[in-house]
């Protein structure tokens, strides 16, 4: 038998944007409990967080063909709460309700005004958001490479981290002035990708020894196979290695003025280019490798 | 109230894809949806070698992993243990395929829901009408279809007379066994 991933790059697509929108949005709840003098970037993410949220929704509508044509079907998504899709479809519905509230105050100039726990609840639904894109593929027991608890921290922290990169890489080119006094936040969102890649190693070891041969022939799909050239090319050096050396440089290697210098922020800003390709490269990677059960069968 | 299994020989099976050919007839299904999906098994050393045929389906699982994740409860649990589909909630979103470890799940191209096996054989046994079932339709008399519960059903005293297990052990609660 040959196997088709279930799912394709519309998917894959989907669970970037929904992790990069919960992340931005969380991202920029925090920045205004933290640094509420960023008011640019604060907005950025607010911004961020529902617009990109809502084209993946789009784009998943598209995708499940049946409830397309029949839009009145969406409304059994409240059916079976035993399904981890149906929490997804609470989280996502009051993420975008309150995330849309926030920016539209923030757009007619509430700014800062908004009410703290308004930012605190559309950070924590964003968080939920970015987990339930990992627990959607965590409860499939038949890819192995998706069945474990790894997998929704792995991307939580990449959702969060491109969520950051969003707002840091609008920010450099809409406000330079407020990126560049974002020290704490430039340095938490560059320790993410250096717990990424450990997560993924964590990922790709328990995932090769699982019981099930499955497992194995992901991770081989994974390193040595298919996908295997985008794996370390795209993903491990484009995505996690190079931004984290850039950033590297940047923050701890340069003088101020180098960081603050036209050319300190193109590399800010291809730094954070590339974390987006690596998160949206990871969930392709992920729906593309996985290998079920019954393909590698121990009793065949 | 029966639960329904079914016993699949594969000692018997030639891989002649007749029950395949006569499930897609009985239930109208499209020339690329297929209910049964046929897999081989090598087994020996050349020149004393041996070929499996293994026709695979929906397993009707008492622990039905696809109707635990089906969000709209397109996928549930019927009457009588069958694992059924109602067309009229399923989105498309193809949640139960990914659950599905068996992966006898097809999407239909058409209408973009997701099907699979019917065990449309019980219409046939409660109305006694012949159909065009795949147990109809078996050459070899490879698959036995019946009541699980009931202890002197012919399946019932064909799974215990011949040992006959799920294709995968305990992955799940399968109602269809198999003769290897």
């Amino acid at each position: 038998m040959t196997f088709e991933p279930i799912w394709g790059l519309i998917i894959a697509s989907y669970l970037f944007l929904a992790g990069l929108g919960g992340g931005a949005f969380a991202a920029s709840a925090y920045l205004r409990l933290r640094s509420p003098h960023c008011v640019h970037l604060i907005r950025y993410g607010r911004i961020i967080g529902p617009v990109t949220v809502i084209v993946g929704l789009v784009l998943l509508m598209f995708d499940a063909t049946a409830g397309f044509h029949n839009p009145l079907r969406f409304v059994f998504l409240l059916t079976n709460f035993g399904s981890v899709m149906t929490w997804g479809v609470v989280f996502l519905g009051a993420f975008v309700v309150i995330s849309l509230i926030v920016m539209i105050m923030d757009l007619l100039g509430a700014g800062l005004k908004i009410p703290k726990w308004l930012d605190v609840a559309g950070g924590v639904l964003g968080i939920c958001v970015c987990v339930y894109t990992g627990c959607l593929l965590g409860v499939a027991r038949t890819f192995p490479l998706w069945n474990n608890a790894l997998l929704s921290v792995l991307f939580l922290v990449s959702a969060v981290s491109t969520g950051m990169a969003a707002i840091l890489l609008i920010g450099i080119f809409r406000a330079p002035q407020e990126f560049s006094i974002s020290g704490a936040f430039k340095k938490f969102h560059f320790f993410l990708p250096i717990f990424e890649l450990f997560l993924v190693a964590c990922l790709l070891f328990i995932t090769a020894n699982n019981a099930q041969g499955a497992g194995w022939t992901s991770v081989m799909n994974l390193v040595a196979g298919d996908c295997a050239a985008v794996f370390w090319l795209v993903f491990v050096l484009a995505g996690l290695v190079l931004p984290t050396i850039l950033e590297w440089k940047m923050l701890f290697m340069s003088a101020k003025e180098v960081e603050e210098s036209c050319l300190g922020h193109r590399i800010s800003a291809a730094s954070d280019v590339l974390v987006l390709v690596g998160g949206f490269t990871l969930r392709v990677l992920i729906l593309a490798a996985a290998m079920p059960l019954t393909l590698i069968q121990p009793w065949m | 109230m029966a639960r329904y299994g079914m016993l699949i020989d594969t000692t018997k099976c030639i891989g002649c894809f007749t029950c395949r050919t006569a499930c897609q007839r009985q239930n109208g299904l499209l020339p690329d949806q297929d209910f049964i999906r046929f897999e081989q098994r090598e087994s020996g050393e050349y020149p004393d070698v041996a070929i499996e045929n293994v026709p695979l389906q929906c397993m009707h699982c008492e622990d039905a992993p696809c109707a635990q994740v089906c969000p709209t409860g397109a996928a549930h649990m019927g009457a009588d243990g069958i694992v059924e589909v109602d067309e009229g909630r399923c989105i498309g979103c193809l949640y139960c395929m990914a659950a599905c470890p068996y992966q006898v799940r097809v999407r239909n191209a058409q209408t973009g829901t997701v099907d699979k096996c019917r065990f449309c054989t019980v219409s046939a046994e409660e109305s006694g009408t012949k159909m065009c079932t795949c147990v109809e339709a078996c050459l070899t008399g490879a698959r036995i279809f019946g009541d699980l519960d009931d202890p002197d059903s012919e399946l019932s005293r064909a799974i215990a007379r011949t040992n006959a297990a799920p294709i995968a052990g305990d992955l799940t609660e399968s109602k269809v066994f198999y003769v290897r």
